[in-house]
């Protein structure tokens, strides 16, 4: 059962289309990572499928349809920055959140040790730092035991050590089963945290679908031989049909090799014709690359 | 969610606030200070007339007109500070992003709309709560009127419904301009001096009329009009054009305008981005 389903979501701004005709399936159990640059409409389309923002037309459908009227209990999120009541301490702003969710009020004891943030239960908010204050955002996100955790951009800002701790307890999370959607401009951390990803700009959905799938599975191969064969090399390569996208870089000789043929047999190839390889290296293309490929046109 | 924990959520959010504390102590003390001040002057005017002495507020101090002047007293702290109270607490949730965040954590907007609704329907009866504590006080206290009165209906119905619509307003001001200073700017303007100049401008150029009395500000004004000796009163009555509203008349515009008030609340809270 899709936990989101997103049908032709599209909001204007004036001229401006902040999302475009825009669909997106996340499934149970997902850490779903949306990608894109600065601009490209995560938020917007987070904002719209928390009810914060109208969307110009289409719809979205939590749940199937069948969580009923306060369906967004089930739900943590964080949009943005972290916004909290500044003259309150952590307890009393998880109190509010506590009486928004319709949860009892207990203590706060556990998810304010995870977060690492119980020695500083009594310090007002606008005393935090920005590290504390997402932290405490994503303390409020758990309130309940929601069943999808929405975060955007939850380590901007952060100093790496920062990061490093946001990053350790969204995977502690996601380790637990929840469903978790994750905006994010920065492809190392949706590389490491996300299992499926959605590529966005300008408001449209260009790829999406489990990491390993948008991350190309045909392996770059690089190779080279002594001077005098390089010559020879090229034509070999040139005339054999399971290679593709074949660029020389300087001494050597770049390629993708089609589904089904592995670097060794390009080795082998080299040798049945005379050809000593004195060099082959074979790359997986990163996120990044993909990512810039994928956003270029 | 239950009315009552939409209201218990509203006083978790403010009520450890500085400025709202503020605001509701000086509502409190402005309120008791102008009553005291109204009576100690009151009580020692004397007018010499054909070497008779007289105290010609004498009867203001009496009931049922000391409660009609405890009122209109109220009104001009109804006005300022409960309706600048109305602008602080939604410009706050704005300035904060608490607003757009209570509906990410899973209040519907419905739920939020209603709950700021409740929230100045507390305030209003609690400033009527304190209207009737003072006045009680005063009329216990006053040498005028000795002896324990409750107020009348129509002005215990008229001042809440005024401090009612003082809160909306200011609400409704914050909810379309959304800056604290402008928005605070903007209600005290109006309801000091914007529509009063605007009315008089409009009487003495246009028209001598009794309609302009039926503007937002004078119509919750009229709720709690200032009681005012028999003399003058022919005086006023013998001009139709500076007849104030009747007790129906200014109760049926105030109803009006809670609900028009409400409606732009819900309106913008439910139907506008966040």
């Amino acid at each position: 059962m899709p936990v989101l389903h997103v049908q032709h979501l599209t909001k204007h701004y004036g001229s401006l289309a902040a999302l475009n005709d825009l669909d997106l399936i996340v499934e149970a159990g997902q850490v779903f990572g949306l990608l894109g640059p600065n601009g490209s409409g995560k938020t917007t389309l987070l904002a719209s499928i928390l009810d914060v923002i109208r969307p110009s037309s289409g719809t979205y459908t939590w749940f199937d349809g069948k969580a009923g009227p306060h369906v967004r209990r089930r739900i943590g999120a964080l949009l943005e920055t972290p916004n909290f009541y500044p003259y309150l301490n952590a307890d009393q702003n998880l109190s509010i959140v506590a009486g928004i969710k319709n949860v009892p009020q207990t203590s706060f004891d556990s998810l304010l040790e995870l977060v690492q943030l119980k020695d500083r239960r009594r310090s007002t908010f606008k005393t935090y730092s920005l590290g504390m204050k997402q932290r405490l955002a994503l303390a409020a996100c758990l309130i309940g035991d929601p069943d999808v955790l929405i975060l955007d951009e939850p380590t901007n800002g952060l100093d790496p050590e920062g990061m490093i701790q946001i990053r350790k307890i969204i995977l502690e999370i996601a380790s637990r089963g929840k469903t978790i959607l994750l905006a994010s401009h920065i492809l190392d951390e949706v590389e490491k945290i996300c299992s499926h990803v959605a590529i966005i700009k300008n408001g449209k959905r260009l790829a999406s679908g489990a990491v390993g799938s948008i991350l190309s599975d045909l392996p770059t191969v690089e190779i080279s031989a002594a001077q005098a064969d390089m010559e020879k090399l090229l034509n070999l390569v040139n005339a054999t049909t399971w290679i593709k996208k074949l660029q020389r870089n300087g001494t050597k000789l770049s390629m993708e090799l089609n589904a089904g043929h592995l670097p060794r047999e390009l080795n082998q190839l080299a040798f049945e014709n005379g050809i000593t390889l004195d060099h082959l290296v074979s790359k997986t293309r990163s996120l990044e690359v993909e990512f810039l490929e994928i956003t270029k046109s | 969610m239950n009315p009552l924990n939409l209201l218990s959520l509203e006083w978790k959010r403010f009520s450890p606030n500085t400025t709202f504390r503020i605001v509701a102590l000086l509502y409190i003390g402005a309120f008791a200070l102008v009553v005291y001040l109204a009576h100690l002057i009151g009580g020692s005017l004397n007018i010499n007339n054909n070497g008779q002495s007289f105290n010609p507020t004498a009867d203001l101090f009496t009931y049922p007109k000391n409660w009609e002047l405890l009122a209109y007293i109220g009104s001009w702290v109804n006005a300022t500070l409960l309706g600048f109270l109305g602008v602080f607490m939604t410009t706050l949730e704005f300035s904060n992003k608490t607003l757009r965040q209570s509906i990410i954590f899973g209040l519907t907007r419905f739920e939020l709309a209603l709950s700021k609704v409740l929230a100045a329907l507390a305030l209003a009866l609690f400033a009527t709560l304190i209207y009737l504590i003072i006045g009680m006080s005063s009329t216990i206290l006053s040498h005028a009127s000795p002896g324990f009165s409750l107020p009348p209906l129509t002005c215990l119905l008229g001042f809440f419904l005024q401090a009612f619509g003082f809160l909306l307003l200011g609400m409704m001001t914050a909810l379309l301009i959304r800056q604290t200073a402008l928005a605070t700017l903007t209600y005290l303007a109006y309801v000091l001096f914007v529509e009063m100049v605007c009315r008089w401008i409009f009487y003495f150029s246009v028209a001598k009329t009794r309609l302009l009395l039926f503007l937002p500000d004078s119509a919750l004004q009229s709720l709690t009009p200032l009681p005012v000796p028999q003399a003058a009163q022919q005086m006023i009555s013998s001009n139709a054009a500076l007849l104030p509203l009747s007790t129906l008349e200014s109760g049926l515009a105030a109803l009006l305008y809670l609900s028009l008030f409400i409606a732009i609340l819900y309106q913008r809270l439910t139907k506008t981005d966040l």
